[in-house]
């Protein structure tokens, strides 16, 4: 991203977010987060709690929101789980409480083989689908001029987990590489008809998660099962693409750098100077601030400093690492746009 | 002192001199492979390597002649500490590491039902869970493997496991240690309801409590009052079997 001291005209969240996905200028480091900053206190505050918000578009449109209207955020994400297109697809569901994310029985999956994979003729609208399509659209409209509203579309590779099972999925890719490349060829397509949807409904990006996590897989696994996927992704779908992967990930961020996706969405376990070495100016970062130690369990100062860590290393987007723990604080999530601001004032050129 | 040309299975000989890094544990290994009999070594290289069919024909095979108790300890967990150090060492990664769990069923299924029948004790009992709210095991399920793999013997609760079933299992299982595990940041606090339910229940003294998971720290499980938190499979063993050691101390 350029260097954001020389004066720059001041933008509108929408446009910072977007001008940094294409690492242009921007008047400030835009504060964003691509998975969720839903909070128990924010469903509070504007009547929109779990699990509802996960299913009723008008409550999820409402509670997303609040990352912008509340905590100062530069962009707007209403898919709060990961969980929408498993629904769709036919996974057996917990749906929980206002205190947790709804989360899929992988216990219980739904395919064994390749041929099982099946993505329903009325996978859109599916209500858990069109829950997010509506909610989209009532944010376009609401606040589409100036913030920056993204979706998100899962990848295959967490599609896998949700329908396979997690230690089937993953033996299966290691006992017949071919066979777990065709499932893979297979769901991506429920990946693609649900993010051109959204981008249809409005979305100006897409995260698309894909959890091929350095606690799970190697860097190898992800340039033999992924890399060629998350390339073709970025062809087909039309918009800012944020990969976002949880846990170590240094080792496989150079292949991430050359999928030719907007930005990746990182996490603290990545330290953002050795991240930012690694990716060159080939693709935005987003993160990394630290979810349960820091946002979740410490303080403001703390935030600050961690905030301060991305913004010495150049790191293009900054917000928290994943979706933020639900018992976060508001002041701490506060905490975040006030350092950014913070510190480019620190950091700007006396005129 | 022996030396790697000891051990006589090739296979073995090259995994210890590729990925046993640290002196300590190279010279360990080394010296415990080097007595281990060569059927023997031939299920460890058979094991480390995930073939479980190989693991399966092997261990029925050994235990024509051998004694349950060496097939397992020499054949299968000496085998499980090399998986253990390269998974630690991100030499593998959790697919291998599932694959070589399944060769080390495939080899258990033969020695249980001998090793029950001659009433052989574990060397502790162990209550496993996901806390209430998880629907994430892969990792509790990676410990209570290598748990087994030690001479534990494991209650495995399953996912999204309430205080009060922890509480009963390790009451009606007379368990020494209890081990949580939660992937979520929403679901981490439930380990510190759970332990609240023991000191609630006059049963916190009776249990020693492990907790781990990807978003749990030493931090977190000082703050709630675990005994112990392991960050991985490996460590998971290592602090039971210190936690039953000091409870041994504490009760003699």
């Amino acid at each position: 991203m350029e260097a954001t001291t020389q004066p720059i005209e001041p933008m509108t969240s929408r446009q910072r977010v977007l001008a940094a996905f294409r690492r242009e200028p921007v008047d400030r480091t835009p504060v964003c987060n691509p998975t969720s900053v839903a909070t128990v206190e924010l469903m509070d505050l504007v009547g929109a709690p779990f699990p509802e918000a996960n299913r009723n578009p008008e409550m999820m449109a409402r509670l997303a929101a609040t990352s912008y209207t509340e905590l100062g955020f530069d962009s707007i994400m209403p898919v709060f789980s990961i969980i929408q297109e498993s629904s769709a697809l036919g996974c057996k569901m917990q749906w929980e409480q206002k205190d947790n994310w709804p989360t899929v029985r992988m216990r219980e999956p739904i395919w064994v083989e390749p041929d099982d994979i099946k993505i329903p003729p009325d996978f859109l609208s599916h209500p858990d689908m069109k829950c997010v399509l509506d909610a989209i659209r009532i944010l376009k409209k609401e606040y589409g001029d100036e913030v920056a509203i993204i979706g998100k579309t899962m990848g295959p590779w967490t599609l896998g987990y949700h329908c396979f099972g997690v230690e089937p999925f993953l033996l299966m890719s290691l006992d017949d590489p071919g066979k777990t490349k065709l499932c893979l060829d297979r769901m991506k397509e429920a990946t693609i008809q649900f993010g051109l949807a959204q981008i249809e409904a409005g979305a100006d990006a897409l995260t698309l998660p894909d959890h091929a996590t350095g606690d799970l897989v190697s860097g190898e696994y992800y340039k033999r099962y992924l890399l060629d996927l998350h390339i073709e992704f970025a062809e087909r779908l039309p918009v800012a693409l944020i990969l976002h992967i949880c846990g170590r990930t240094l080792d496989r961020m150079d292949y991430i750098a050359q999928t030719g996706m907007a930005a990746f969405h990182y996490d603290s376990k990545n330290p953002p100077s050795e991240a930012m070495s690694i990716v060159q100016n080939r693709i935005s970062l987003v993160g990394n601030i630290n979810n349960p130690e820091t946002l979740f369990a410490k303080g403001p100062e703390t935030v600050r400093e961690e905030v301060y860590r991305n913004l010495e290393a150049s790191v293009h987007l900054v917000g928290p690492e994943c979706a933020i723990p639900l018992q976060t604080s508001i002041e701490n999530l506060k905490e975040i746009p006030r350092s950014v601001k913070d510190w480019h004032k620190e950091h700007s050129t006396p005129n | 002192m022996a030396t790697i040309s000891d051990i006589s299975n090739e296979f073995v000989r090259n995994e210890i001199e590729e990925y046993i890094e640290e002196p300590d544990e190279r010279e360990q290994l080394i010296a415990t492979f080097a007595k281990i009999r060569p059927e023997m070594q031939e299920i460890a290289a058979a094991l480390i390597d995930g073939a479980h069919h190989t693991v399966d024909e092997l261990t029925h095979k050994a235990l024509e002649t051998a004694e349950a108790l060496e097939v397992m300890d020499d054949g299968l967990i000496a085998a499980m500490r090399i998986v253990g150090i390269k998974f630690r060492e991100n030499f593998i990664y959790v697919p291998e590491v599932l694959g070589c769990a399944r060769a080390m069923k495939a080899g258990m299924k033969h020695i249980e039902p001998i090793l029950s029948a001659s009433g052989i004790e574990p060397i502790g009992k162990v209550v496993m869970g996901t806390v209430k709210g998880d629907l994430h095991d892969i990792g509790k399920n990676l410990c209570i493997m290598m748990l087994q793999g030690t001479g534990f013997e494991v209650i495995d609760l399953g996912v999204d496991t309430k205080p009060d079933e922890f509480l009963a299992a390790v009451e009606e299982n007379g368990a020494s240690l209890l081990g949580m595990s939660a992937l979520l940041t929403t679901t981490m606090p439930n380990m510190a309801v759970t332990i609240e339910t023991f000191i609630d229940e006059d049963l916190r003294d009776d249990v020693r409590i492990m907790v781990g998971g990807a978003p749990v720290t030493q931090e977190f499980a000082d703050d709630m009052g675990a005994d112990g938190y392991g960050k991985d499979a490996m460590e998971c063993v290592a602090l039971a079997k210190r936690l039953l050691a000091e409870g041994v101390e504490a009760a003699g």
